[in-house]
């Protein structure tokens, strides 16, 4: 029996089949989390190396330049980047997406090992960093105080953080931005002088005065008691009292020769929320927890943690990552129902009957359903890929139910039971539609091969979709048959009684249709050569339409977030960045409508942490976060926004650099052309660069040209006389540490209270030290207690910061980068920077190449047109062996080239450019237009078997397969509507798919229709084979 | 007694299997699938691409009045069903086992 047959005899098997496959996918469905994109390694080590006291050019020559010769070996690298500057080298190691990042960090840790004993003493043992996913922020709170504002780190560092680090999967939870208690007690170098004290001398007796010891334990009758020494300070105004030395006779204290102030640190940073002080907290997951249920058990927590706040502190949340993620998926979510009722909508249109319509959509739950299970069990997550893969899925499902229901159709016009109907009506055209299956499976399995990034958003697609449609068949072949043989009926035409009365003009329209068709390609199969001419001329236009289309890597997504960070002048102060930020705080605001959340960071976190690691830190930064409103709330977006900071940014001369563009925008973003210039020779490199950066900047739509290597920093450099500082009997070491305490300060002790511990600085007050005068007057002191002053022992000259040497696989390197304005596609200013590439003389040993996400592009697209051409090769295989020919094929593929017009007018016409996600989507419609073809081609040759002419066959075959061919294409062009549309956050992602597909697919069913029947019948390829006339026995 | 022979549309397998049932005829032969065309007219029944249908076929022998019967009621569903077609012959029995 086969299996179309048993589900018919046993349906209730069927039934309780489909309804484990529903429960056990609805389950899954439950089990899965939500996510943006699917887990991704980044695939980037750092190697951080460590050499205190060394100049760039000595680490690049000891350290850097020994570890890349040394790791250039690691497996799967791809690139080798440096970066050396003074104390540190960096270098980091880009892999192959995919790379199993344990494996390389052991083999980059062997090389270490077998290597460190080459490195000059002093540099320090190398650290592997790895970059993760968990790195990035989940969620920013704010706060904001008024009266507490002094005491608020101390309240969220108890109240809010340890409850948050609380919570499942958070993995750091970081304050920022909030005032630190600190107890300074600030000197009077003059009093110190009188008195001939050293700040270190009070900094001794702090530290010695505050302490308790242990003093060991007495046995007091028959008890054993402890004995401590207690003399820590109970208030800060004890220090006050100290007594440092005995001057003449009279104890000199603490407070004759500086004040003590219980205060705040001095702040390097001030961050603001729409203009108010405010203190950010930083959220970051664990590595491989789910952002969105972390982001929903700290919004559940928030009111709880309100409450234990004073009233005057507010507690909100800034930036939450989850919001964008489950708004993208809510939108897709709708996406995919809306498909689903535009395929509803079409069936019903053709079909015209409820039951066959019922019976034909319940392929598409059963079919998607076991997405889920699939995405379960490899352990991926609901995201962008996984759901649009089942709204690309869901029209393509529908098709093999389509056919097996039109032949079970036919078998009960012919009053045969409906039971029987379904049987030999699935056993006629099963093997066929299997056939069609298999062609989009050679579309979809090679997809599933993909390597690098378009692998990583590809081949969940490839799986999903195969899957999918093989679900789909198999459902076509059980479910369908089973459910005609219970529900369909013979019926005749329509009544048009009651709610019928709408199939009245719906009938009309397509016979209309019918006889409008049959009538045209008659027309065409008789004028030939016009036709295949006008082909031709098409196929000319859609080479010129390629050259038209610009190219892109990917789309541009609005996340609802503008960062902009601004480096001004090096010798800005806070106070002047702040009076900047401000200043231009107010023009954004008054600019841009659209932001719900502006906040402001100036300055440098004293900590830095790891941003200081990469980037410049200095108190002459500031950086922006504005959270946008949402999106249906504002007409412009993320990148129109963007310009709009930029064009204001670029009208402050005292800007020396700035970027714009959103965090999250690292990998999917837009990206930067980046031109590098590689030679050894700072001078000549970085004038070349100067050379292009201008040339670059006068290019359109160029945005933000900024040159990696920075210019030179001034700095104010203490240079000893070792000779003088011999004669007066201190060495170097002593005498910069002098410095450092009475700048820097020195910390003294700590102050205890309730339980927490606050430092005691000491240093000069900040009256003393302003000027290069305070500096050169700094008193040094020797162990007899002679005092000289450091303008006797040293200069201060004023100098410049050698800058960060950059090395790209093992050469120095500078880059120039250049920002995407909005709309601008990525290949436009590619060509821009080939041709200003090609203009710029270089001299010998200096190259300049184009890379950054051009280079990504060029990669991607190449390996497109490989599986394109791979794709291509198993359609056809699948198509001659099914025709058991080598031309049919060939004819069915010419729906294939109307695709790629198709898809390249419809960019044109909607201004979108030729992205990754579009050119994926010309993939696609090669397995989905070649149906279109298969269906005419067959049906023909079926009326050539059976003896018609061969035009009329072809103009029977037309007539007869017009309805199936427009019903799975109009069920594809309205399916993928929504996508195309793209209404929602994070559509922008895959609207030019959606484009691509509609273009293609509704271009090559309107030629399909017309230009396929005419080349059969041109070349009259379903000739009778000539049998060989060899041994044949004649009949009379 | 007569011998019965009978090629239909498979489709009409079940209703003819009744239709033995129902007149009490106990003896047949079936082949399951049998191809051939219709001596006047309908389409062909060869289990090809072209012609995707295929027949079944029954032989079956049994008394005179039986085989008379059995003609009617096949004429009659033959005139309701004619596309899924209907052929049948009777001939006389000389002898049986």
């Amino acid at each position: 029996m086969k299996i179309y047959e048993m589900s018919v005899r046993k349906p209730i098997s069927t039934i309780l089949i489909l309804v484990g496959v529903l429960v056990f996918g609805g389950y899954s469905l439950t089990r899965l989390s939500v996510d943006l994109y699917p887990d991704i390694e980044i695939p980037y080590l750092t190697v951080i190396t460590a050499y205190p006291g060394a100049s760039a050019a000595d680490i690049e020559q000891n350290v850097s330049r020994v570890l890349e010769n040394n790791l250039n070996s690691v497996s799967n690298m791809k690139r080798l980047v440096s970066s050396s500057r003074e104390n540190t080298s960096i270098v980091a190691l880009e892999f192959e997406w995919g790379t199993n990042l344990d494996e390389a960090s052991n083999e980059i840790r062997d090389v270490i090992g077998r290597i460190e004993s080459q490195f000059p003493d002093g540099v320090q043992t190398p650290m592997i960093l790895k970059f993760s996913s968990s790195m990035m922020p989940v969620m920013y709170l704010y706060a904001t105080a008024e009266e507490s504002y002094g005491g608020i780190y101390k309240l969220l560092d108890e109240r809010v953080v340890n409850s948050l680090n609380r919570i499942d999967g958070v993995g750091a939870v970081n304050i920022s931005g909030a005032p630190e208690r600190e107890i300074q007690v600030n000197v009077d170098p003059k009093r110190l002088e009188a008195f001939r004290i050293t700040i270190e001398q009070i900094g001794q007796v702090i530290a010695q005065e505050n302490l308790a010891i242990p003093a060991g334990a007495m046995d007091i009758g028959s008890e054993r008691l402890a004995i401590r020494t207690q003399a820590e300070f109970n208030y800060v105004s004890e220090i006050n009292d100290l007594v440092v030395v005995n001057f003449g006779g009279r104890e000199i204290r603490v407070r004759d020769v500086a004040h003590v102030s219980d205060t705040i640190r001095t702040m390097t940073v001030r961050e603001t929320l729409n203009g108010q002080r405010s203190v950010m907290m930083i959220i970051q997951k664990q590595s491989g927890a789910n952002t969105v249920d972390i982001a929903n058990a700290i919004n559940a927590m928030l009111p709880e943690l309100r409450a234990t706040l004073p009233p005057d502190v507010e507690l909100g949340v800034l930036f939450d990552t989850s919001t964008f993620i489950t708004n993208s998926i809510n939108s897709l979510t709708e996406t995919v129902m809306y498909a689903f009722l535009f395929v509803i909508l079409v069936i019903l249109f053709f079909l015209g009957r409820w039951r066959a319509t019922i019976i034909i959509c319940l392929t598409i739950p059963v079919s998607l359903i076991t997405a889920f299970i699939y995405l379960m069990f490899s352990g991926g997550t609901l995201n962008i890929i996984s759901l649009s893969s089942l709204s690309i899925a869901l029209v393509l499902v529908v098709d093999d139910a389509i056919v097996i229901l039109e032949n079970i159709t036919k078998h009960l016009e012919r009053k045969a039971r409906p039971k029987d109907a379904a049987i030999y009506g699935t056993n006629e055209v099963w093997l066929a539609v299997i056939a069609t299956t298999l062609t989009l499976l050679a579309v979809f399995l090679p997809l599933t091969m993909v390597g690098g990034m378009a692998g990583i958003l590809f081949q969940p697609l490839g799986w999903i979709i195969a899957i999918v449609t093989t679900v789909s068949t198999v459902a076509a072949v059980t479910l369908t048959p089973m459910l005609a043989a219970y529900m369909m009926k013979y019926k005749n035409a329509h009544t048009y009684k009651g709610l019928g009365i709408v199939f009245k003009p719906i009938d009309a329209f397509l016979d209309k249709l019918d006889h409008g068709y049959a009538r045209l390609l008659n027309w065409v199969v008789n004028h030939k050569l016009i036709t295949l001419l006008s082909t031709g001329g098409i196929f000319v236009v859609s080479i010129l339409l390629f050259s038209m289309v610009p190219q892109d890597f990917m789309p541009a997504q609005d996340q609802g977030q503008v960062e902009v960070s601004i480096d001004l002048p090096v010798n800005y102060n806070l106070e002047q960045t702040v009076a900047f930020a401000e200043r231009l705080e107010a023009r954004f605001m008054e600019l841009i409508p659209e932001i719900k959340y502006l906040a402001v960071s100036s300055g440098a976190s004293d900590q830095g942490g790891f941003a200081a690691l990469f980037g410049n830190t200095g108190v002459n930064g500031v950086s922006y976060t504005m959270i946008l409103k949402d999106r249906k709330d504002r007409n412009r977006t993320q990148q129109q926004l963007e310009d709009v900071v930029r064009a204001e940014v670029d009208l402050y001369p005292e800007v020396t650099t700035y970027t714009v563009g959103a965090s999250m925008g690292g990998m999917m973003g837009s990206g930067t052309v980046d031109i590098k210039i590689f030679g050894f020779d700072f001078d000549e490199t970085t004038a070349i660069a100067k050379e292009i950066q201008a040339k670059m900047r006068e290019v359109p739509g160029a945005r933000e040209v900024n040159i990696s290597r920075e210019d030179m920093r001034t700095e104010m450099r203490v240079e000893f006389d070792r000779e003088k500082l011999a004669r007066f009997g201190i060495n170097t070491a002593t005498a910069a540490t002098f410095v450092r305490n009475r700048i820097n300060g020195l910390t003294a002790s700590v102050f205890r209270e309730d339980g927490e511990e606050y430092n005691i600085v000491v240093r000069y007050d900040e009256e003393f030290r302003g000027s290069v005068d305070d500096i050169l007057n700094i008193r040094l002191m020797n162990n007899q207690g002679a005092t000289i002053m450091l303008r006797e022992v040293a200069t201060i000259v004023e100098d410049f910061i050698p800058p960060v040497i950059q090395r790209e696989d093992r050469q120095r390197v500078v880059t120039v980068s250049v920002a995407l304005g909005d709309g601008v596609p990525l290949g436009t200013i590619a060509n821009a920077a080939r041709e200003v590439i090609r203009e710029t003389v270089t001299p010998a040993g200096v190259t300049v190449v184009l890379s950054g996400s051009v280079e990504d592009q060029e990669n991607a697209f190449r390996d497109m047109g490989l599986l394109l051409v791979l794709v291509l090769l198993l359609v056809y295989i699948v198509m001659a062996t099914q025709f058991e020919s080598f031309s049919q094929p060939l004819i069915i593929m010419i729906s294939v080239l109307f695709a790629f017009t198709g898809v390249f007018l419809a960019l044109w016409i909607t201004n979108t450019p030729l992205s990754l996600i579009a050119l994926i989507g010309a993939i696609m419609l090669v397995g989905i237009v070649v149906k279109n073809g298969i269906i005419i081609v067959d049906f023909t040759n079926l009326q050539r078997e059976r003896g018609l002419p061969i035009n009329e066959a072809v103009i029977t075959a037309g007539k007869s397969r017009l309805r199936p061919v427009l019903m799975t294409s109009l069920t594809t062009i309205f399916g993928m509507m929504p996508l195309a549309i793209g209404a929602g956050e994070g559509s922008e992602m895959w609207q030019p798919m959606g484009i691509a597909i509609i273009g293609g697919m509704t271009f090559s069913t309107l030629l399909t229709l017309l230009v396929v029947p005419t080349v059969y019948a041109t070349f009259n390829i379903g000739r009778a084979k000539k049998e060989r006339k060899d041994n044949m026995i004649e009949i009379e | 007694m007569k011998a019965v022979f009978i090629s239909y549309g498979q489709s009409l397998d079940r209703t003819i299997m009744e239709l033995f049932d129902k007149l009490e005829i106990r003896g047949f032969s079936r082949w399951a699938e049998t191809i051939g065309r219709g001596s006047i007219s309908g389409e062909p029944h060869y289990g090809t691409h072209a012609w995707p249908t295929k027949n079944s076929t029954i032989l079956s022998v049994m008394e005179d009045e039986k085989a008379t019967i059995l003609l009617e009621k096949l004429r009659a569903l033959n005139a309701q069903a004619e596309e899924l077609g209907m052929s049948a012959f009777v001939w006389n029995v000389e002898n049986k086992l």
